[in-house]
């Protein structure tokens, strides 16, 4: 049994303060709110004087965390939403609640893999700060370079949130957020990296925000980054993360040889060729064409020229694909789930191993009861006695 | 089969946490099972914002708990010193340790005021059995299974009861009371219950659990 006298109150304070800051308010308000001095709540949060647990239920309650989840020894409070809110272009509302929803997952992962003793590999790409000169060079260089390294060769990237997972190390989240944000970006020492995209937009878009977000990875990893999906991409840092994204995707010489391949030797590039080519890569047709443009394989303006005549529409895409035009979606089935996959799972297997109760799984999960116990339920995971596979781990 | 008595004299409080309201109210014969029950019914202010906290996603616990506070059919405590000291102890720690607030505050109140929490949470009962093994503790079927309950509802509409908490509140029903809420609801309803371990429900649908050599 443990009391507030036991732990540090340097630790408990840096916690409380980490909290308030996830929570947006300024010291004087959190005291003013709870009736004590802003001496006292600094006194608290720089640990020069202990918290007494009335004084701990007013602030949690304030900060909309309970005392269990602010307090217990494994609590993880990576505090995200604090560092967009410090970029220079201000963060609206939208974009704030993306950023709390993947700063809460994070957190919430990296606690129960803590509890679990899960270790997650840390393969993160090498590190490529943009240097002066030429950003599109530095940055098709780069990209290139990282497909070596992940052993890609000319091979397209069908599934580049798995690849970004399993080889890299990245916690890629596809959750509902709102339509203009194509994705977020974060790297912290405690959460890894942390790659958000918007379950609302297709495949193709999530791929390219997720590429774009890989060159952030690269080249700017401890900025973080709000993707707009209209946004207009001045900065260097952005152009060498949108050129990144192309390159990785559509690598130049594996573009150039499956177009020879697609178009065979015709002397106009037709809508089957752009959709044999789009459904080749995984990215968009509009993607695809302005990759075909900028490596001078079609002429400028091509896009245009299509969306001006009917465009390419997904009945031309049924006609010229047929059944490979159905490219199933796991990830956006997936983001329909209250949480995510790999939190259902790591929950249900904490709950199984009394690690957690309930009330501290639905807080950590921000689930309801109903909705944690059909969560639970639906894995169809039952305890050991009742189970009657054998143990088959060596 | 006899029921599981609920071992409690009438004049001490039942202190229920979350998960016992929530289940309580999915039976939709909340108002008819507290009024039958002898017992004080009482909820810390802390399971109150917990529920609070729920109604934004549409469940509507909380505002079914405020319904039966306003009926007076549930009382709404706060924690005293005795009760902070014991709920401090609760919530700080290990998480393997603890418990959230909620848990923590129903059996630190129904230790202060000598009453009798309902706990149907697995690792609260493992830390209440190490802790506290002098504290006499329910759990949400129990109340379904009081005789006083059995009497005012009748065999019919409390097995309506313990469904509805089952099918939409995913009731956990722990391993002593399985046979009883089997019995009660029947078989064949038990097998479409979700929240019942697998293997009562495989055994009353008639199916078998075969593993291939």
């Amino acid at each position: 049994m443990s009391t507030l006298e036991s732990l540090s109150p340097a630790d408990v304070g840096g916690r409380l303060r980490r909290v308030r800051d996830i929570a947006n308010f300024t010291q004087q308000e959190a005291a003013d709110k709870i009736g004590i001095a802003r001496t006292t709540l600094v006194a608290i949060e720089k640990g020069q004087r202990r918290i007494r647990i009335n004084e701990l239920q007013r602030l949690a309650k304030l900060y909309g965390v309970s005392v269990n989840a602010l307090i217990r020894n494994e609590a993880v409070h990576v505090e995200l939403a604090p560092r967009f809110r410090k970029l220079p272009d201000a963060v609206d509302a939208a974009a704030d609640y993306a950023v709390e929803l993947m700063s809460r997952l994070a957190n919430a992962e990296v606690e129960l893999e803590n509890l679990l003793g899960i270790k997650r590999a840390k393969n993160y790409p090498p590190e490529r700060p943009i240097l002066r000169g030429n950003v599109k060079a530095q940055a098709e260089h780069d990209a290139l370079d990282l497909r070596q390294h992940l052993g890609l060769g000319n091979a397209p990237i069908r599934d580049i949130v798995t690849l970004l997972e399993m080889e890299m190390g990245v916690r890629v989240y596809v959750r509902r957020v709102d339509s203009r944000i194509s994705g977020l970006f974060a790297f912290d020492d405690e959460l890894g990296p942390c790659i958000l995209l918007n379950a609302n937009h297709t495949r193709e878009r999530r791929a390219q925000s997720a590429a774009h977000e890989c060159g952030h990875l690269v080249s700017t990893r401890s900025e973080p980054e709000v993707l707009y999906k209209d946004a207009v991409q001045k900065s260097r840092e952005e152009r060498y993360a949108n050129a990144f994204g192309r390159v990785f995707l559509t690598p130049s010489r594996p573009v150039m040889q499956k177009f020879q391949e697609v178009t065979a030797g015709s002397d106009k590039l037709t809508r089957r060729h752009v959709i044999e080519l789009a459904h080749f890569f995984a990215v968009s047709r509009e993607a695809m064409v302005r990759r075909l443009e900028e490596l001078n394989l079609t002429k400028q303006g091509t896009w245009d020229w299509f969306q001006a005549n009917g465009g390419i529409t997904k009945h031309h895409v049924k006609q010229v694909l047929g059944d490979r035009a159905v490219v199933a979606d796991g990830q956006k089935v997936d983001a329909a789930r209250p949480t995510t996959l790999r939190l259902n799972i790591l929950a249900d297997e904490a709950y199984r191993q009394d690690l957690l109760t309930e009330g501290q799984l639905a807080r950590l999960l921000d689930l309801d009861r109903i909705e944690l116990r059909e969560l639970l339920d639906d894995l169809e995971i039952e305890g050991k006695e009742a189970d009657a596979a054998p143990n088959l781990l060596c | 089969m006899q029921p599981p008595t609920f071992s409690a004299d009438p004049t001490s409080a039942v202190v229920a946490d979350a998960s016992a309201v929530i289940n309580i109210t999915a039976s939709s014969y909340a108002i008819q099972i507290l009024n039958a029950m002898p017992n004080r019914f009482i909820v810390t202010d802390i399971v109150v914002s917990e529920l609070e906290s729920g109604s934004s996603k549409g469940r509507k616990n909380a505002e079914q708990l405020h319904q039966l506070i306003g009926g007076d059919l549930v009382e709404v405590v706060t924690m005293g010193d005795e009760a902070a000291i014991h709920f401090e102890k609760l919530v700080v720690g290990s998480a393997r340790n603890t418990l959230d607030d909620g848990e923590a505050a129903t059996i630190a109140c129904a230790l202060e005021i000598g009453g009798i929490p309902l706990i149907d949470e697995r690792k609260a009962r493992r830390i209440c059995d190490q802790r506290f093994p002098n504290l006499s503790y329910g759990c949400t079927v129990d109340i379904f299974a009081h005789p006083e309950v059995r009497r005012a509802l009748g065999d019919a509409d409390l097995s309506t009861a313990v469904l509805n908490a089952l099918r939409k509140a995913r009731m956990r029903v722990l391993p002593h009371h399985l046979n009883w809420v089997v019995n009660l609801i029947g078989p064949e309803n038990a097998a479409g219950c979700n929240s019942l371990p697998r293997t009562v429900r495989m055994q009353e649908s008639g199916a078998v659990l075969r593993i291939r050599d």
